[in-house]
């Protein structure tokens, strides 16, 4: 894929797709990373994706705590808020919209 | 870089873009795990450290400086300053005030003046019309030069420490302390043999030893680096919250949001605006 | 007190690391004293002794024009004026001694039949003569390079104009001839009086030349109160 059309594609979507994975159920910097590029965003690095949980932190849109590693120093924790909720379910709504608006596009062009 | 290098790095950055120390040191032991748990060198996962510090100040939203102290009295008054060269008018009757424990930023388009006003306030030059007020000691740092070419960067804290009565080992440490601040280290060199960066720096310490009470500033920050420039700033504000007046010639506009008083010369405007 | 002697001792360490000015001191009044060794009896002496005043005040031109930029930051960290040019005044005189020694041992041993006070005394006066001259010309000339054309007319002249007529005693190292006169031809004791007071003179001049044109340029300006 082209470096830099997804890069752009990943400033629009990446904050929502981080909200998405917390929803399911708390988690923390790596495991998200992986998360995401298995679900085929590509591999995240980290000096993208955690200025993006602390913007989603001030926001309010997710909490966080540490936790105990079980062998290893403390990790931290991000936790979607009902504030965070509510925005992933309506951007939700609005990207389907739009996803399938340029979808429609896209599939006209490569019809022809 | 190792993992510990670039850990230590990043703390530094954080600092120097005025992220405050519990985020700060949140941040590092976030990214050392993440580096721990993927294996990843520190350069693919996270770029450089100043590049990584910059993100996460920005996120942030900026550094949120401790509350203003009630500003002391008068230190710098500068009242109707004129000054012709020949018919040409460069200041016509400018006006400044600083107290002690505030920071004043002198603005304007090149050829407006700026070096000129500042000068004139420090007696270097003299005025058409007008007067100026000190109220205390001075230490200036001009844009370039000050410096001697053959002297070592501690017989220039001598020379000056003898001028302000300063004992020649107090003004070592004085003269050490300070370029610590700019993280410089002066060693054995000649100020010729100074890289033009350094020598500003030079310049800059020396225009603080002694700790005066009012310090008019040239743009003193020519050839710094972006970490060094930003180390400036900090050393205005230290010297802002040690009680001191700071008068900054600067061009730059992205700090002055942390000063005081702004003076805008570029308009061959008159007033002083707060 | 400190702070002029913390200037000569500045003044004295950067002239020590400048090699240039160090080599021309050294070597420039040994050139001219051996350029003029088969001469007749004493050209070489006058020859040295012009050399060393030129060697010294080319020196005091250089230290005035280096110290130029560093002195308004001197000025606003506490020095006085005077501080400043009686500092460096003395690192030169005390340069000018230790240049003048040896040279005074050669002349001793390696010339005969002069009458070598008279010599000494050219020589003080030479030492405190050339700095004061050098430092004049660089307060009131801002660039060296006009300094030092100053100082080669100067010692142009003085070598071609014959020390009787009256326009060589406006030079300010015509004492040097008088003095040598008295000294290598054996002359009356009226040449070395005339050399004596042209020297003081001189001396007394260039002092207020040098006070009055740091004064000026470093003044206090009147629109600057200090509470």
């Amino acid at each position: 894929m082209d470096q830099d059309r997804r890069a752009q594609w990943l400033r629009g979507v990446l904050d929502l797709c981080v909200l998405g994975l917390l929803a399911r159920g708390d988690s923390y910097g790596y495991e998200l990373a992986q998360s995401l590029q298995s679900a085929g965003l590509g591999a995240i690095q980290g000096g993208t994706l955690y200025p993006v949980l602390l913007r989603l932190q001030r926001s309010g849109l997710v909490t966080v705590y540490w936790r105990e590693g079980g062998g290893g120093p403390a990790r931290k924790y991000y936790q979607v808020s009902p504030a965070g909720r509510a925005v992933l379910s309506e951007a939700s709504g609005q990207w389907a919209a739009f996803a399938g608006g340029v979808g429609a596009i896209l599939q006209e062009r490569t019809a022809r | 870089m190792r993992y510990e290098i670039w850990l230590a790095a990043l703390t530094d950055e954080l600092r120097r873009h005025g992220v405050g120390p519990d985020l700060a040191g949140h941040v590092v032991a976030e990214a050392a795990g993440h580096l721990r748990d993927s294996g990843e060198p520190p350069l693919r996962a996270f770029g450089p450290p100043a590049a990584y510090a910059a993100a996460v100040a920005d996120s942030v939203g900026g550094p949120v400086g401790p509350a203003r102290a009630a500003v002391g009295p008068v230190r710098l008054r500068a009242i109707d300053i004129v000054k012709r060269y020949g018919r040409r008018t460069v200041l016509s009757g400018v006006s400044l005030a600083v107290h002690a424990g505030q920071v004043a930023a002198i603005v304007g388009a090149n050829g407006s003046g700026k070096s000129t006003f500042l000068r004139i306030c420090a007696g270097l030059t003299g005025a058409d019309g007008g007067r100026v007020e000190l109220h205390g000691t001075v230490g200036y740092c001009p844009q370039a030069g000050g410096t001697a070419d053959f002297l070592r960067a501690d017989e220039h804290f001598a020379l000056i420490g003898a001028g302000r009565g300063v004992p020649r080992g107090a003004a070592a440490r004085d003269g050490a302390r300070q370029a610590a601040a700019l993280d410089w280290a002066p060693g054995d060199e000649q100020a010729r043999q100074l890289s033009g960066g350094t020598r500003q720096k030079l310049n800059l310490v020396l225009a603080g030893l002694g700790d005066p009470d009012i310090l008019l500033l040239d743009e003193p920050y020519q050839g710094f680096d972006r970490g060094t420039y930003l180390d400036f700033w900090h050393e205005v504000w230290r010297w802002r919250d040690a009680g001191r007046a700071v008068v900054v010639v600067t061009h730059l506009l992205n700090q002055l949001d942390r000063v005081d008083v702004v003076l805008d010369l570029s308009a061959g405007d008159t007033g002083v605006a707060a | 007190m400190t702070r002029t002697l913390t200037v000569a001792e500045m003044t004295l360490r950067e002239t020590a690391r400048r090699r240039g000015v160090l080599l021309m001191l050294l070597v420039l009044p040994l050139a001219f004293y051996l350029a003029r060794r088969g001469d007749h009896l004493g050209q070489s002496i006058r020859f040295v002794c012009l050399g060393l005043s030129w060697a010294l005040s080319t020196a005091a031109l250089f230290v005035g024009s280096a110290a130029r930029s560093l002195e308004p930051r001197l000025r606003l960290s506490g020095y006085r004026t005077h501080d400043l040019f009686l500092g460096r005044l003395a690192a030169l005189w005390a340069l000018g001694l230790g240049l003048s020694a040896p040279y005074f041992l050669l002349i001793r041993f390696d010339q005969h039949d002069v009458r070598y006070g008279a010599i000494a005394v050219i020589m003080l006066i030479g030492v405190l003569v050339a700095p004061l001259f050098g430092l004049a010309v660089s307060a009131l000339l801002p660039r060296d390079l006009e300094g030092m054309l100053v100082l080669l007319t100067v010692v142009g002249l003085q070598m071609i104009l014959d020390p009787a007529g009256n326009a060589a005693r406006l030079l300010p190292f015509w004492y040097s001839r008088e003095i040598g006169t008295y000294a290598i031809d054996h002359t009356s004791a009226g040449y070395l009086d005339r050399g004596l007071l042209h020297g003081a003179v001189t001396a007394g001049l260039l002092l207020a030349v040098v006070a009055v044109a740091f004064g000026v340029r470093l003044r206090r300006r009147p629109h600057v109160r200090i509470v």
